[in-house]
């Protein structure tokens, strides 16, 4: 492998780097305050998709109007799951996620008859290529990395700077501590889970012009969040960036050097050895 | 109140109950399974081989049913979804043979076909898949007859671009990494090595992969003049091409399996189609026998599907051998099918290749080769296979 063409396999890494940690936000941030994984991502990842396709590529709304529609809509389905499976079911985590992971099926079950058969497509909203240390990406491609920042830097801002992000910091401490001093853990949760959806919807729709569109399209990149929340650490925000950023690398160099069959049996050895040398992942915390 | 039944309606189902299924209807059914992928990324071939095989069956049940020893049968499909996946493909073809009782089916996919091997001999049940997998067509698979033209065949169109592109000298080929994929490129590399192409860079991806970025940029690092995409589904294909060309990629993209060019070119750009060159899926021009073809299906399932022409194969072909065999045997049909003469809507078709197979299993015609000019798949070439 050349020089030049390690850095090149390294802008496709960042790229894809930046895909995988618009997807592994929502997922993380769910870990974080409940403690819960949520198997329904990539069913949201593919709704947020085709609310693109059809309110964007069909209604001929603005993509970005478009994109603020997946968000709003797909977060107000989150907040209806936490009310309506998370709540009644007291917060248990088997239970929830058992009842996420049939949401999951039912979504993707509903999805052939509702969406058709066929794979569907969207398409480009940034015309063209550039050059970047001499390989050539896709406008929406580059795209991603300033897109997903903004999300990341909102997100992060939103957390830390807001009262109702420090509501979410006290329950991810303390559930009962933060009750006592007066947060509504029960609106808060189904912020979190608005929000958490509202992130994958955001990243299907991100994602929906670079793709195909079909019923299991969040399969994969569901596969690949759940590495990256578990090498950055669970829950942990910086966790989910260093880790995507890490395993879109990972997989570049690898799939450029060696192919695409080592560079997915790659992906798993490196974080096995990652997890033997921290077992709570980069940024996690023992509890 | 004391309720009676009228004595001629007791008598009527005592007559129909002691004649049987004959009388009653059941038995003038044949079942005829069909296990392919209606949704998925290999949905562009699986609905029209169901739907293709539908459409032919209708029409004779239309004009009375088929005639067999004197009887009338009608056909009817049955037909499931397996998605692309060997498990379900398993699934299907055990409900197929087990609970739905068909003795004829029809499987699409190679993998999914191989893992069903066995249960297809042990059941003797007669498949007339669509799928390509090393071994399939085999003197130890003696009641399963390709209906569709394999590499072996296929490969013959690469003599075709030899002689009028000699500028084309590099090859560059990614497949699924499976059954279908391995053979593939496996028959297609020793093809065209023997023609004097250099093959620079094979490589294999899993069907769920969307983001082809890291592994063309280690393809293009070889600077093919053409990629193959040999066994690829349709979905894939779209996503290899757009990404192949996002990244300078200039040269020609070839796919002598089946892809649906239409459906590609939605993924991947209609510009980014362009001289792309496929086997199996021509739109344009399209013989009077397609012609009227293209007019039933459309009529019948509202959106034209060219894949549907090659696909209709299966029921063509068990047709012909029924009439021939004149018996539901699946063996005496499997003897009507190694020398029966049918017409498919390219024109006659045959089973053979006993040379190269050491069976005269695999279907043999006039294979159509198109080349994608303006976004539509016009026809280049008729070709025979290298074996008969």
């Amino acid at each position: 492998m050349t020089a030049g063409l390690l850095v090149q396999s390294a802008v496709i890494g960042v790229s894809i780097g930046s895909i995988y940690i618009l997807m592994a936000l929502g997922l993380t941030l769910m870990f974080g305050m409940m403690h819960i994984i949520n198997f329904a991502h990539g069913a949201v990842y593919m709704l947020g998709a085709f609310v693109i396709y059809y309110v964007f590529f069909q209604g001929g709304v603005p993509y970005f109007a478009a994109f603020v529609i997946a968000m709003i809509l797909l977060g107000a389905f989150g907040y209806l799951v936490e009310r309506s499976v998370y709540r009644p079911i007291k917060g248990g985590i088997e239970p929830t996620l058992v009842a996420l992971l049939a949401l999951t099926t039912f979504l993707q079950a509903a999805g052939y008859p509702v969406f058709g058969q066929l794979d569907k497509h969207v398409p480009p909203v940034f015309q063209g290529t550039r050059s970047v240390f001499g390989v050539m990406i896709s406008v929406e491609r580059l795209m991603i990395i300033p897109l997903a920042g903004i999300l990341v830097v909102g997100l992060y801002l939103f957390i830390n700077k807001t009262r109702l992000g420090a509501a979410m910091r006290a329950i991810e401490q303390d559930k009962e501590a933060a009750a006592l001093q007066g947060v509504n853990v029960n609106m808060i949760n189904g912020l979190a889970f608005g929000i958490g959806f509202a992130l994958a919807a955001a990243a299907g729709a991100l994602m929906a012009p670079i793709f195909k569109l079909d019923p299991m399209m969040g399969e994969q990149p569901l596969l690949k969040a759940f590495i990256i929340i578990i090498l950055g650490g669970l829950g942990s925000v910086p966790g989910a960036i260093v880790g995507g950023l890490m395993l879109g690398l990972v997989d570049s160099i690898v799939a450029t050097a060696l192919g695409a069959e080592p560079a997915f049996l790659l992906s798993f050895v490196f974080i096995i050895l990652l997890l033997l040398w921290k077992p709570t992942g980069l940024f996690g915390h023992a509890n | 109140m004391k309720r009676t039944f009228p004595l001629i309606q007791v008598v009527a189902f005592a007559v129909l109950t002691a004649a049987g299924p004959g009388l009653a209807g059941a038995a003038d059914v044949i079942k005829f399974g069909v296990s392919t992928p209606l949704s998925g990324p290999a949905a562009p071939w699986g609905i029209p081989h169901k739907n293709a095989t539908e459409l032919i069956f209708e029409e004779i049940n239309a004009q009375g049913g088929l005639d067999v020893g004197g009887k009338k049968y009608k056909l009817e499909v049955i037909a499931y979804d397996h998605k692309y996946v060997i498990a379900e493909g398993v699934a299907t073809v055990n409900r197929l043979i087990a609970k739905d009782g068909v003795k004829y089916i029809s499987v699409l996919g190679g993998a999914v076909v191989k893992a069903n091997e066995e249960a297809v001999n042990e059941g003797r049940v007669l498949n007339l898949p669509l799928a390509y997998a090393d071994g399939l067509v085999s003197p130890k698979n003696a009641l399963t007859f390709h209906a569709f033209p394999s590499p072996p065949e296929t490969t013959v169109f690469w003599k075709w671009v030899k002689e009028r592109h000699p500028q084309i000298k590099r090859v560059a080929t990614i497949s699924p990494n499976d059954d279908t994929g391995w053979w593939s490129i496996k028959v297609e590399t020793a093809y065209v090595q023997k023609l004097g192409y250099e093959v620079v860079s094979k490589e294999f991806f899993e069907r769920t992969m969307t983001d082809f970025n890291p592994v063309l940029l280690r393809m293009l690092a070889q600077k093919p003049d053409i990629i193959s995409v040999m066994a690829s589904p349709a979905g894939s294909v779209g996503l290899i091409i757009k990404q192949a060309r996002e990244l300078g990629f200039k040269g020609r993209f070839i796919h002598l399996g089946q892809i649906d060019t239409a459906v590609v070119g939605n993924i991947a750009g209609k510009a980014n189609v362009e001289g792309t060159w496929v086997h199996g899926y021509v739109q344009n021009p399209l013989p009077e026998k397609i012609k009227n073809w293209q007019a039933r299906y459309t009529k019948k399932y509202g959106e034209w599907n060219a894949t549907s022409i090659d696909f209709a194969n299966p029921a063509f072909a068990f047709v012909a051998a029924v009439k021939k065999a004149q018996s539901l045997d699946q063996k005496k049909i499997a003897e009507a099918l190694g020398t029966v003469e049918f017409d498919n809507l390219w024109g006659k078709a045959h089973f053979g290749g006993k040379d190269y197979y050491g069976i005269g299993n695999q279907i043999i015609y006039p294979m159509p080769f198109s080349e994608v000019k303006d976004g539509v798949a016009n026809l280049v070439a008729q070709l025979t296979p290298p074996h008969n």
